[in-house]
């Protein structure tokens, strides 16, 4: 069952769209850009896809 | 040097993880723990694993909340300034949520493929196009109301208090059910033991509990 999932990167999407979107913010004074996507936009995106993916498309989104 | 937020903790936990290489930044009730950080770095898979790892770290030590990643100072000065401005919130959060874990239950549609890609075959004809759209949209209503169903059933099952569960229906293309709750630490294998037991009833998802972690969903920002 673990398995099945695992190969759908789905436990992995969870956490990322935690840590990317979830938790305390202070503000920062500079956005860190993640696989050369800015975290203002990738937090929009990444609960449609995993990281990889991300990387893969980066340039569209 | 510039700063990445990793976590708040309370003001006397301020030098709890100094062997892990964190600065801390105090204020008179809250402290924030940081690491040095090259803005000019680039950030993939591996820092956000990495931040996750940190914050863990913290987390199996000390009551913490969770920094969501990607949040750079300039200096110590900055980010002493920022979390002033947050402190007496901070604080009441860390008494709220700090020593409680967040649970990630987590149910993925057995069945990946059975939504119709609109939009990657062109249809034959103005009608067909709005018979596959129509089609799709029912598809995806009737799995809507399907993890609703299953949300009830989770609801029921786990037996928490409304104010420790968070959840979203169908977030992306494969997952029924995306759930966070909040328990302490000695609620862990009795909530395991639930969803493992609901897990096995729900024969069109695949049920999985990820956890714990940092109570990152429940810590409010701004």
């Amino acid at each position: 069952m673990t398995e099945q999932v695992a190969t759908l990167d789905v436990p992995l999407v969870e956490l990322v769209d935690r840590l990317l979107n979830r938790g305390v913010v202070l503000t920062g004074e500079v956005t860190i850009s993640v696989a050369g996507v800015d975290l203002i936009y990738l937090g929009l995106s990444v609960v449609l896809s995993g990281v990889d993916t991300i990387r893969r498309h980066g340039a569209d989104i | 040097m510039s700063l990445l937020l990793r976590a708040i903790v309370a003001a006397e936990d301020a030098g709890v993880a100094a062997d892990l290489g964190l600065f801390s930044v105090s204020g008179t009730r809250a402290a924030a723990l940081a690491s040095a950080w090259d803005t000019a770095r680039a950030a993939g898979e591996a820092e956000l694993l990495d931040h996750h790892r940190i914050v863990q770290a913290v987390f199996e030590r000390v009551p913490c909340l969770p920094a969501r990643f990607g949040s750079a100072f300039a200096d110590e000065e900055a980010l002493r300034l920022r979390l002033a401005l947050r402190e007496v919130d901070l604080a009441a959060q860390l008494v709220r949520l700090g020593h409680r874990c967040e649970l990630a239950i987590t149910c993925a549609w057995r069945e990946q493929e059975a939504l119709p890609r609109a939009t990657i075959v062109p249809a034959r004809s103005g009608r067909a196009y709005l018979e596959r759209g129509l089609t799709q949209m029912r598809v995806e209503r009737a799995r809507e109301r399907r993890a609703e169903a299953i949300v009830a059933r989770l609801l029921s099952e786990l037996a928490i208090e409304p104010a420790f569960i968070r959840h979203r229906i169908c977030p992306r293309p494969a997952v029924a059910v995306s759930m966070s709750v909040l328990v302490t630490r000695d609620e862990i294998e009795e909530m395991s033991s639930r969803v493992e037991r609901l897990g096995a009833q729900l024969g069109d998802v695949t049920t999985v509990m990820q956890g714990p972690w940092a109570p990152y969903t429940f810590a409010v920002s701004e």
